[in-house]
């Protein structure tokens, strides 16, 4: 009795106390808050948002776009690919934009080069959420325009005239683009040429805020 | 109170703690039992899932593996498996199928499978569970136990299809998940607890605290006389007045409510 008595005492202050520890001591508490609670699983749910390309001029949280976006206009659409550890879409679609888009990355870094598309310049940025700087992640709510935190997400900014101004015009679309790879080049390359008219059209216009 | 009206409080009060993203409160903690956080009401995250994503395709996140089993290992040494038993909002569920899996129960054929050798062993799969599709799957192929779990496609498939209506398209695991979530459905009309004796990888690290937990089931067993009224009554299927900490118990207390000579009891350290 009384050797299963230390034994529990010594486990239940071995593992409290680190339990303990960890909450005060590291961030676990806010990481898996923001990082697991906050974000929507779609490995969790089996689903996938619907492939629905809509543009828009409003940001998701009402901010202003962020400035290296504004700048990066300047020179052509941008292109933010959105991704997270742990999960399965993201995979899928890391390897189909680096392809198309002809740029070589690691996961879980942050990712920038100004590449070519048809000829056209593109600002692609790559962002793993759980190993990006706070600028890019706030960057994320910018853009959410589902709002449920799901990942991947692909945003690509274009111009329009939006009453009298030419403003930044964005889609932001999540999931996997498709069931093959050739459905997701087939979606990006014509995505990415309708953004690129947009463009070309309202370039001339187009003075950042 | 009496015992089991206590506990059916104490699971209600659980499942809307569980619930309480309702509420918009999300937490940085563990659920301690199996509930998914992507069901749109939830406050915590699964400890499966922050496992898995502690060690996903070869990464290794140290804060996301231990977090859980620490979590769980501190409610296990205090109490045991009793989160199961008195928390868990899949136990819950599973009360309420219980009638009909205690009616299949009493069937001849139900009662020759019951008895079979082959069911103890399958009360092992749980291990393999966690270990296989927790651990080892998901570090050397990304597969993941999240990616077919009933309990997300209860709590997280079925109500996020149903407040978004048309936003959510299946991916390439639905169609198993569904398949696995019917067999779950079965499962627990048929089986009572079926989840959580065979199959609930949650339960496979909170079983073998239940060796050393402080709270836990004591028999007198110089004084049983071998009614079998405990086995019977026992929603995991343990034969009680054998058992010596058995990392099947999930101190529902219903034998000590059932046993006639009143020589079975909780007990602490």
């Amino acid at each position: 009795m009384k050797k299963m008595f230390v034994i529990q005492i010594t486990a239940l202050l071995l593992i409290s106390g680190s339990l303990g520890g960890m909450l005060v001591f590291t961030d676990v508490y806010d990481e898996i808050n923001t990082r697991i609670v906050s974000v929507l699983c779609l490995s969790c749910i089996k689903l996938e948002p619907k492939l629905d390309l809509e543009y828009i001029f409003d940001t998701a949280n009402k901010e202003n776009h962020p400035d290296f976006v504004l700048e990066n206009l300047l020179e052509g659409v941008v292109f933010l690919h959105y991704s997270a550890d742990a999960c399965h879409g993201c995979d899928i679609i890391y390897s189909v934009i680096k392809d198309f888009f002809n740029v070589e990355y690691g996961k879980d870094e942050v990712f920038f080069e100004t590449t070519l598309f048809e000829d056209s310049p593109v600002a692609y940025f790559y962002n793993n959420v759980d190993h990006t700087t706070q600028e890019m992640r706030d960057s994320y709510e910018v853009y959410d325009v589902g709002g449920q935190g799901a990942r991947p997400m692909c945003t690509i900014v274009t111009l329009k005239y939006d009453r009298g101004i030419v403003k930044p015009y964005f889609a932001s679309i999540y999931g996997t683009f498709g069931d093959t790879d050739e459905e997701r080049i087939s979606f990006l390359t014509q995505t990415m040429q309708a953004s690129i008219e947009l463009y070309n059209e309202f370039r001339d216009g187009y003075i950042p805020e | 109170m009496k015992l089991q009206k206590k506990r059916l409080l104490s699971q209600i009060i659980f499942f809307f703690y569980a619930n309480l993203g309702v509420l918009n409160i999300k937490t940085g903690l563990c659920f301690p039992f199996f509930y998914c956080h992507a069901c749109p009401t939830a406050s915590s995250a699964c400890p499966i899932r922050a496992i898995e994503q502690s060690i996903y395709k070869g990464s290794f996140t140290w804060k996301f593996l231990l977090y859980p089993f620490l979590i769980l290992g501190t409610i296990g040494i205090l109490s045991g498996r009793a989160v199961c038993g008195w928390a868990c909002p899949i136990g819950l569920l599973q009360r309420g199928t219980a009638k009909v899996a205690r009616r299949i129960k009493n069937h001849s054929f139900a009662q020759k499978l019951g008895q079979h050798k082959i069911e103890k062993y399958l009360r092992y799969i749980k291990y393999i569970n966690l270990i296989g599709l927790a651990l080892v799957t998901s570090y050397f192929i990304g597969f993941m136990f999240t990616d077919i779990c009933p309990v997300g496609f209860l709590t997280g498939t079925i109500p996020i299809l149903v407040l978004y209506p048309g936003k959510f398209v299946p991916n390439s695991f639905f169609m198993i998940a569904l398949i696995v979530f019917i067999l779950f459905m079965i499962l627990i009309f048929i089986v009572e607890r079926g989840w959580c004796r065979y199959f609930c990888p949650v339960g496979a690290i909170l079983a073998p605290f239940n060796k050393i937990s402080f709270l836990h089931i004591h028999i007198d067993k110089e004084k049983c006389i071998h009614c079998n009224a405990c086995s019977d009554i026992c929603p995991m299927g343990i034969n009680v007045p054998e058992m010596n900490r058995d990392p099947e118990c999930i101190l529902c207390g219903k034998c000590i409510k059932v046993c006639s000579k009143h020589i079975i009891s909780y007990e602490r350290v």
